[in-house]
Parts: C-alpha cells; sequence; structure tokens
C-alpha cells in the first residue's frame, strides 16, 4: 500500500488552480457593440492584476468608438482599434471590487454624410480612457485568500457596475469620425452571473446578463453643431460553457434600445437593435487568456438599422504576488 | 347456514394463519427452531384457532417475542468518528443508539474489510474461515491452503444460515467483500433477501470500480447479478431503501428479522450529494492536531478514555499543520470535511431506518449493534492503483476518474481519501490506522441497544470484546445455539465468546484475565491479553521485531516495554505460538508491506516544538528599550 509518502503532494497542482481562476475574462472592451465579452465579471482573488490586450477590426454604419453607435445612414466605417488597459481587484466592505483602466486606440476611415455634408476620412490615435468600478452585492463574499478562492462559487451574484469615460481622447471637430468622442459618458449596469450546474472546470455553465444603462453628455462642437444623445438601455446576455478545463465557448446576444442622437435640434432615430456573437476562450498558461469572437447585428436592412460586425481577438496577462513568488520559490527548487 | 360456514371460514382463515405462523416461532423461542411445513400448517391452524379459544394453551404465545438484529456495519468509520464517541462529526442517530444502549470501548475487530465481515459472520478465525489473507493480497505461499481462499469457505457456517434456520428472517445490504462466485454471494451464504455490493469499494453513484482489469463492480439482488442500477442509486440510501423494503414485505408475518446493513460509507472514494459537502466548510483548516486533541478532550469528558490518556505520536511523515500554509490547510481539510459529511449522510439514512422501526413498532423489540469494520483508512488506495503514470491503471482512471478538482470532489469519477493525517483524527487516540496492528487498525467503537442490553442506558463498558463474539452473542439472543457439523461436515470452533451475560449486567467482561485476542494480517501480528499487547510490524510502522505495550497505561503505543519486561514478552509470545499452531496461521511470503521502508521517509521521533527553528516566535523586546538609530 502507498501510506502517503508526501501527503503535500496532494496540493502540489493547487497554484494551478488559482491561476486559472485568475486570468479568466478579466478586461475586455466595452466599445465593440457595446457588449463586454462573457465571463467579464467573474471573480477571483483580491489582489490580482490584469493587463489586457485587445484587438478588433470592425465593419459598421456608426463609430465603433462611439458607445452611443448613433447610426449615419448610409455610413461605411472601417475601423482597426485596440485596447490596453489595467485592473486590479481588491475587497471592499468584505465584497469583491474591480477597478480598472482602460485606453483605447487606433485607427478609423470611412465615409459619412452629416446634415448634407459627405465626409471620405480617417483618423487615428488615442481615445477617451474610460475607469470602471465593479462591486459585488450579492453573491459570496471577497476571495481575501487561497482558501476562499477554493471554497469559491458564485451561484447566483448581482454587481453594482459604474464606468466613465473621460473626454481627453484625440478630437477633431472638423471630422465626424474621430477616435475621442468629444464629451463624457458612462454607464450603470447590474451584472449578472448565474452557475447552472457544478462549478468544476471542464464542466462550468453560466448564465450571464448585464443590463445597463449608458448616459451621454452633449458634444457641442460635433462637425460644428451640437449632438445630444438620449440615454441607452443595452442588455447584454451570455450563454458560456467550458468545453475542457482550459477551453470555454458562449454565444452572445445584446439588445439596445434608446440612445436617440439630436443634432442641431434635429431628432435622429433611436436604436432599437439586436446582435449575437460567440466566443471561443482558452488559457494558454497560468497567466496568459486567449478569447477570439465575431459579433454581428441581426435584422439590420433598413437604413436607420445599426449596423455592425466584429473580429475581436483579446490577450490578458494576469498574476498575483502570492502566485509568482511561489512559482519563483518552485522552480529554484528545480 | 351456508353464509354462516363462510363467515366462519373467513374468520379462520383470517386469524388462523398469523396465528399459526406465531405458533411456529413460539416453538422456536426454547432454542429447538421447529418448522412446522406445509403439511402440517392445517394442523397448526387447527391447533392454534384452539389456543385462541381456550387461553390456557395461549401460554406460548405470551411469551416475549425474539428480538429482531440489526447490525450497522461502517466502513473504515473510526474509533473517534460519533459524537457519542467525541466527535465534532454529527451523528444524532446513532448517539440516540448509545443513549439508548452501552457503548463499548475495548472492541476489536481486524486491520481490514474482509477478514473483520468473515469472522463477523462466523466466529471463526480468519485463517480458517477462507480469509487467511485478504483476496487482493494472498501470498504465494498462501495460495492453495485450506484458510486462504479469498472468500468464506465451505468449511465453516454462517451467522444468517444459522439463524435462518432458527426461524428469523436474514436480510442483507450493503457491501459482502467475501466471493462473488454463485456459491459465494450473499444469497448462497444465508441471506433471504440482500441487495449487495461484492466487492470490496468503488462509487456511490455507479458502477465504476477501480482498476482496468475489473472495471465493473458487482452487485446482487436476491441472489442475481444485477446488469445494472437502480434509477437515482445513491449507495448509501439505496442499501437503507432496499432494506426497508424487505422488512416491510414480510412485517406482520410474525418472524423476526436479522439484518446486517454492510454500509460502503464512509469508504474512500468520498461519493456524496452535493448538500451533504458544505456542512463543514473550513471547519478543518485548524488542522488534524487540533482536531485530535480537541477529540480527546471530550472523550475524557464523556468517560470514553481516561483522563490521563496520551494521544500517539504523530507519525513522522505527517508535517505540523501549524507549519502549512493557509491553502494546503484548507484543500487537506475540504478531504475531512467530505468525510464529516460521508459520516453524517450515513448516519442520517441510519436515522430512516430507526424512525421505520419506530413507526412499524419494531424498535423496541429490535438489537442494534453498530460498529466499523477496521480502522480508519490511512493509505492511499487510489495512489497505489493509479498513481504510476504511464500504467494501465493510471490511464483508466484518466478516463474514469480524474474529476480531481477541489469542487469536483463528491461526484462521480472524483477520487478523493482523507490520509494519514486525518486517519489518525478518526483513531483518536490510537496509533496508526487501517491495515496495521496498532490500536488504530483494530480497536472500534461500538454500541449495542435494544432489548438485550439490561445494563444502564447511556453507559460505556471497558470488557475485551471482539467481533467474533458476534457470532455465539446473537445465535444465543435468537434462542440457538452453535452445531458441531453443519452441512454434512464438522465446523471449526468459535472462536468468540457469547456477551450476554454482560449485556444483562451479570459479568463486566465476556474475557477472564487469561483468555487473549490474536491478529495476524499482511504478515503482521499482535496479541493481546489483559492490559497487555504484543506486537509486530513491518518497519517503519513498527521495528521488525516484538514490541510490547501496557494498553491501560498507554493506549497510544508510545512507549514499548519489551527490554523491560522479557517476562511479559515471554509469555504473549507463547500464546502467539499457541494462536498459530490452533488456527492455522501461515505468515506470508509477500506482503502489502513489505517495501515501505524503503519509500517513507526515515522515522525520527515526534517531538513537539522541534525544531524551534520552525516555532520560536518574532522576538518582541520590551517597549522601555526601543530606539530608533543613532545620528
Amino acid at each position: 500500500m502507498n501510506n502517503n509518502t508526501s501527503p503535500m503532494k496532494q496540493v502540489a497542482w493547487m497554484p494551478l488552480v488559482i491561476a486559472t481562476m485568475l486570468i479568466i475574462g478579466v478586461l475586455c472592451p466595452p466599445q465593440a457593440l457595446a457588449q463586454l465579452p462573457a465571463r467579464f465579471y467573474w471573480k477571483t482573488l483580491s489582489g490580482a492584476n490584469a493587463v489586457p490586450l485587445v484587438v478588433e477590426v470592425l465593419n459598421s454604419n456608426t463609430n465603433p468608438f462611439d458607445s452611443a453607435h448613433t447610426v449615419t445612414p448610409g455610413a461605411d466605417v472601417d475601423a482597426t482599434l485596440a485596447l490596453v488597459g489595467y485592473a486590479r481587484t481588491f475587497s471592499l466592505f468584505d465584497r469583491a471590487t474591480m477597478a480598472a483602466l482602460i485606453v483605447p486606440m487606433g485607427h478609423i476611415s470611412g465615409d459619412v454624410t452629416v446634415a448634407g455634408r459627405s465626409f471620405s476620412q480617417s483618423a487615428n490615435g488615442f481615445g477617451d480612457p474610460m475607469l470602471e468600478f465593479d462591486i459585488n452585492l450579492i453573491g459570496p463574499p471577497a476571495q481575501k485568500n487561497i482558501p476562499d478562492v477554493i471554497r469559491y462559487e458564485p451561484g447566483f451574484s448581482v454587481d453594482l457596475l459604474a464606468d466613465l469615460a473621460f473626454p481627453i481622447g484625440k478630437y477633431d471637430s472638423g471630422k465626424p469620425l474621430n477616435i475621442g468622442q468629444n464629451r463624457w459618458y458612462g454607464r450603470v449596469g447590474l451584472p449578472i452571473v448565474w452557475q447552472l450546474g457544478p462549478w468544476v472546470p471542464g464542466r462550468r455553465t453560466t448564465l450571464e446578463l448585464l443590463p445597463a444603462i449608458w448616459f451621454f453628455g452633449d458634444n457641442d462642437n460635433y462637425v460644428g453643431q451640437n449632438m445630444e444623445t438620449d440615454p441607452l438601455f443595452q442588455l447584454d446576455v451570455h450563454v458560456t460553457r467550458d468545453l475542457t478545463e482550459h477551453l470555454w465557448g458562449a454565444v452572445d446576444a445584446s439588445w439596445y434600445y434608446g440612445g436617440k442622437a439630436t443634432i442641431n435640434g434635429v431628432a435622429g432615430k433611436r436604436l432599437d437593435n439586436f446582435g449575437m456573437g460567440i466566443t471561443l476562450g482558452y488559457q494558454i498558461n497560468d497567466n496568459i487568456n486567449l478569447t477570439v469572437g465575431y459579433k454581428t447585428t441581426l435584422d439590420d436592412k433598413g437604413a436607420d438599422d445599426l449596423k455592425m460586425d466584429c473580429f475581436m481577438v483579446t490577450l490578458v496577462y494576469g498574476w498575483h504576488p502570492l502566485l509568482e513568488g511561489s512559482k519563483r520559490l518552485k522552480s529554484s527548487e528545480k | 347456514m351456508n353464509q354462516g360456514k363462510k363467515v366462519f371460514g373467513h374468520l379462520l382463515t383470517r386469524w388462523a394463519t398469523p396465528l399459526a405462523k406465531k405458533f411456529t416461532y413460539s416453538c422456536s423461542m426454547a432454542g429447538n427452531p421447529v418448522n412446522l411445513g406445509p403439511g402440517l400448517r392445517t394442523v397448526g391452524i387447527v391447533v392454534n384457532v384452539a389456543a385462541f379459544a381456550v387461553p390456557a394453551i395461549c401460554a406460548a404465545a405470551d411469551e416475549p417475542r425474539r428480538p429482531n438484529i440489526v447490525i450497522i456495519l461502517a466502513d473504515d468509520m473510526g474509533f473517534a468518528d460519533m459524537g457519542s464517541y467525541g466527535s465534532e462529526i454529527k451523528t444524532p442517530n446513532m448517539d440516540s443508539l448509545a443513549k439508548d444502549g452501552v457503548r463499548f470501548t475495548n472492541f476489536y475487530t481486524h486491520a481490514s474489510s474482509s477478514p473483520t465481515r468473515s469472522m463477523l459472520l462466523t466466529g471463526v478465525d480468519t485463517h480458517l474461515n477462507g480469509l487467511g489473507n485478504m483476496d487482493e493480497w494472498t501470498a504465494p505461499n498462501q495460495w492453495g491452503h485450506d484458510g486462504y481462499e479469498g472468500y468464506l469457505n465451505d468449511q465453516v457456517v454462517t451467522l444468517p444460515q444459522m439463524l435462518r434456520d432458527a426461524g428469523y428472517h436474514t436480510y442483507m445490504v450493503g457491501k459482502w467483500h467475501m466471493g462473488k462466485s454463485p456459491k459465494q454471494i450473499p444469497a448462497a451464504r444465508g441471506f433471504e433477501r440482500d441487495f449487495s455490493l461484492l466487492d470490496g469499494a468503488g462509487s456511490y453513484w455507479d458502477m465504476t470500480n477501480f482498476t482496468a482489469a475489473s472495471p465493473k463492480t458487482v452487485f446482487t439482488e436476491d441472489g442475481k447479478y444485477l446488469s445494472k442500477l437502480p434509477d437515482d442509486y445513491y449507495a448509501t440510501k439505496t442499501y437503507t431503501d432496499k432494506l426497508i423494503g424487505f422488512i416491510d414485505a414480510n412485517h406482520g408475518d410474525g418472524k423476526p428479522f436479522f439484518a446486517y446493513v454492510s454500509h460502503q460509507a464512509p469508504h474512500d472514494p468520498f461519493h456524496l450529494p452535493r448538500d451533504w459537502r458544505t456542512r463543514h466548510v473550513g471547519e478543518y483548516d485548524k488542522g488534524w492536531d487540533t482536531v485530535r486533541q480537541e477529540r480527546l478532550k471530550r472523550q475524557i469528558e464523556l468517560g470514553i478514555m481516561p483522563a490521563d490518556t496520551q494521544l500517539s505520536e504523530r507519525m513522522w511523515f505527517i508535517p505540523d499543520p501549524i507549519v502549512l500554509a493557509p491553502a494546503p490547510r484548507a484543500i487537506l481539510g475540504k478531504k475531512m470535511e467530505l468525510y464529516a459529511g460521508m459520516v453524517e449522510n450515513m448516519d442520517f439514512h441510519v436515522g430512516r431506518l430507526i424512525d421505520h422501526l419506530k413507526k412499524i413498532g419494531e424498535y423496541e423489540n429490535t438489537v442494534f449493534i453498530v460498529f466499523g469494520d477496521n480502522g480508519a483508512e490511512g493509505t492511499d488506495l487510489f495512489a497505489m492503483i493509479a498513481g504510476t503514470p504511464g500504467t494501465r491503471d493510471f490511464l483508466y482512471a484518466a478516463i474514469k476518474w480524474s474529476q480531481t478538482h477541489p469542487n469536483a470532489w463528491g461526484d462521480p469519477g472524483s477520487y478523493v481519501g482523507y490520509g494519514p493525517m486525518w486517519a489518525q483524527v478518526s483513531m483518536t487516540p490510537f496509533s496508526q490506522y487501517k491495515g496495521w496492528l496498532a490500536e488504530g487498525g483494530i480497536r472500534n467503537a461500538l454500541i449495542i441497544s435494544g432489548p438485550a442490553v439490561k445494563r444502564p442506558k447511556g453507559g460505556i463498558n471497558r470488557g475485551l470484546m471482539h467481533v467474533a463474539d458476534l457470532m455465539p452473542t446473537l445465535l444465543e439472543i435468537a434462542g440457538a445455539s452453535y452445531p458441531k457439523t453443519y452441512g454434512g461436515h464438522e465446523v471449526p470452533a468459535l472462536l468468540g465468546k457469547s456477551w450476554v451475560p454482560m449485556l444483562a449486567g451479570r459479568t463486566d467482561t465476556p474475557r477472564s484475565e487469561q483468555d487473549y485476542l490474536a491478529w495476524e494480517l499482511f504478515g503482521n501480528r499482535a496479541v493481546r491479553q489483559g492490559e497487555w499487547k504484543l506486537r509486530w510490524e513491518y518497519e517503519p510502522f513498527g521495528k521488525g521485531e516484538w514490541e510490547l505495550y501496557n494498553l491501560a497505561a498507554d493506549p497510544g503505543e508510545r512507549k514499548n516495554l519489551a527490554a523491560e519486561r522479557p517476562d511479559k514478552v515471554k509469555a504473549l509470545l507463547a500464546l502467539w505460538d499457541s494462536y498459530v499452531r490452533t488456527n492455522n496461521v501461515i505468515l506470508p511470503s509477500r506482503s502489502v508491506f513489505e517495501a515501505l521502508k524503503d519509500k517513507l521517509p526515515q522515522r525520527v521521533p515526534d517531538d513537539p516544538g522541534y525544531p524551534p527553528l520552525l516555532y520560536k516566535k518574532q522576538f518582541v523586546p520590551p517597549k522601555d528599550m526601543l530606539a530608533d538609530p543613532k545620528p
């Protein structure tokens, strides 16, 4: 009989589990289809850090850098968009909390007609940086140590989310297509993660919802005009499922309602659009997570309908000092 | 008139048949079972109708009914795992039996499953009944020898056979582990009804077994091999459901029943329903030493152990939990959380059985006997089978047993045992665990309640007892006696002694100071006489030589007195030699423990606080001597 020559061997693999939890779904772009990818609001160990790199290639009839998605009939816009950011998890009042800063950048070009004037233009540079704050309201307490991580299961979790973008991105008032938006805007939402079945890597299934409302300040110099935008209601829905311990997939859907833009008193059409997509995620190693996805609008034949399709690749690097130190010690043993 | 005859006939049928049955069983009470047989049934009816009419003849029917007998055998449950034995694990139902009955603190089983079960059901020493070694580990020099068949051999008569012949219904549910072929299964060895796992362990959820060579566990129901398991199968629940069904099917016919409830729980893998997994979250993060100390404290408060009892050493290859990081404490603690859930879930189903017997009016007339089959399991069975990458069983486990994430523990496909650290907790305050002949391998908790027990309720007894005593005890309770021959051949002599006088309060122990007990398994050996125990175990658990312990003063077997008391060693060795001769003991040429010395770290003493390097805390200087550096 094997008499457990080393009881500690039984826990030797555990840092891997923790690392897996660390880097799943931390940070992705809020702009594309105004939809975050699935598993974005999963919780991890307090004190974890993440740096995302997101690259999107889009085609649409709206400016993808603009979360209001104001449709310009007949527009044909191509964009290559990248985001980098930094996120940190921490415990606030014993609740899982995340704060993040995201900076968009990229290139945009296209043909747009605004107030009878046609523009064929391009723009590039840095966009409006966005601060994000998310705190869990309903669900397990913050994971303040590794035993908390080991015992964590989301069950039915509800967060309070607040985003605020600062209008300091590159903006040219003579052009309708810009990287920066020349106005304050932000969002309040209630991200929901609903665990369906066991919380075991390889078998996790979730239903995730994000009802949110975007608020927009006025752009007082939109090609020389004033643009007001009504609040936009957004509902994201994801059904996610592990395919293996390190590979997962999601079916994504979004619905937008509202966001009517009024330019110099002339009201546009409010959005009432539906989009769908799929996402695949893969954990490359203890620190790096990769997702690829495609999203597109549906029922978008009308001239005023939002049209957008987007390929997205995200690479997120996550770390925690505890795990990095453990790895250094382990590697020095070899 | 004809109508009157019909009514009379109806009344005759309605009343006479059960009375005839009652008469039959009343006749059995004298210890001479009488089966009227179909041919005499009419006579019985007539006799009993007469008895119904004439009270004087009814005296026999007024005698107390023989009691039902329920043996609840928990697989690998440790001495200290029930609340009534000092555990923090919640076992209110088994504790209620302890409250209604008596607890015993010097009860011995064998060191592993099938040897214990063989003695339980035959009363004969393992080396004679076929389980001289476990089937899984029979040594080459034992092959082909009588007594080492690896299953209950044909020489012995079983307890259910005797009780069935004495007029009892005989039921079994759960683990058998004493043979799989048609002549070896429960139905062939005396059980009238059964739902049995023939293997020694397996999944609690399905028929998944541990090795590629034997990938499916084998079950029988009423003597037929099952092609599949019932819907919604979960071992502990299903066994209980089946037993309740057996009891109900025959309830009212007047016959008492013998039920052998041989639970698979809490043997690893720790499979259990989700809502039973989270009842002790974080409770065991404090580590095994603390839990062991807490259990011993409660045992002393309860009177289970004497006030001066010392814990056995923490085995030298188990880390002091104080020096562990929170993560391994949580992970290893979670294993104990699951184990506690296993015991609690089993207790819940024991409670269902108790409640049912109360509901049908049988509880007061039922003798309950509750114990574990051997010491708690400290060996990593899964690692032993599938722990070597590239082996056949490793690949089998990769498909069938690879749900290793802690959140999957308890699910089908997960394999969790709790390791030697928690096995020592289960065996508080004793040393070692299952498979070994230290007290932690063979001494177990025992609860007996019911009409046979006349001792004060809730009491504790320290009489020296052995699992082989159950055969003579239960035969005496049932009014039967052990035969010299059975099935046309002589049967081996009983090893045990009846507990009936002790349960009745006429004596305090079934054994005199001269009586002794002896064990041999896997080449390890032991003899106990009075408070002395002589023990030989493979290194490094033992010394590879005889060790002597005084169990009254040192139940944790910390101090080897062999050098100080050569006279005792000599006397006990003589008993050992007698045991070997009498019971056909063939020491195995190979043993599961033969190479263990090369696998374990070098044995060192267990000295709390050593080395100080790891234990001395931060020095804090006196406040009045603190100063900032000078410029």
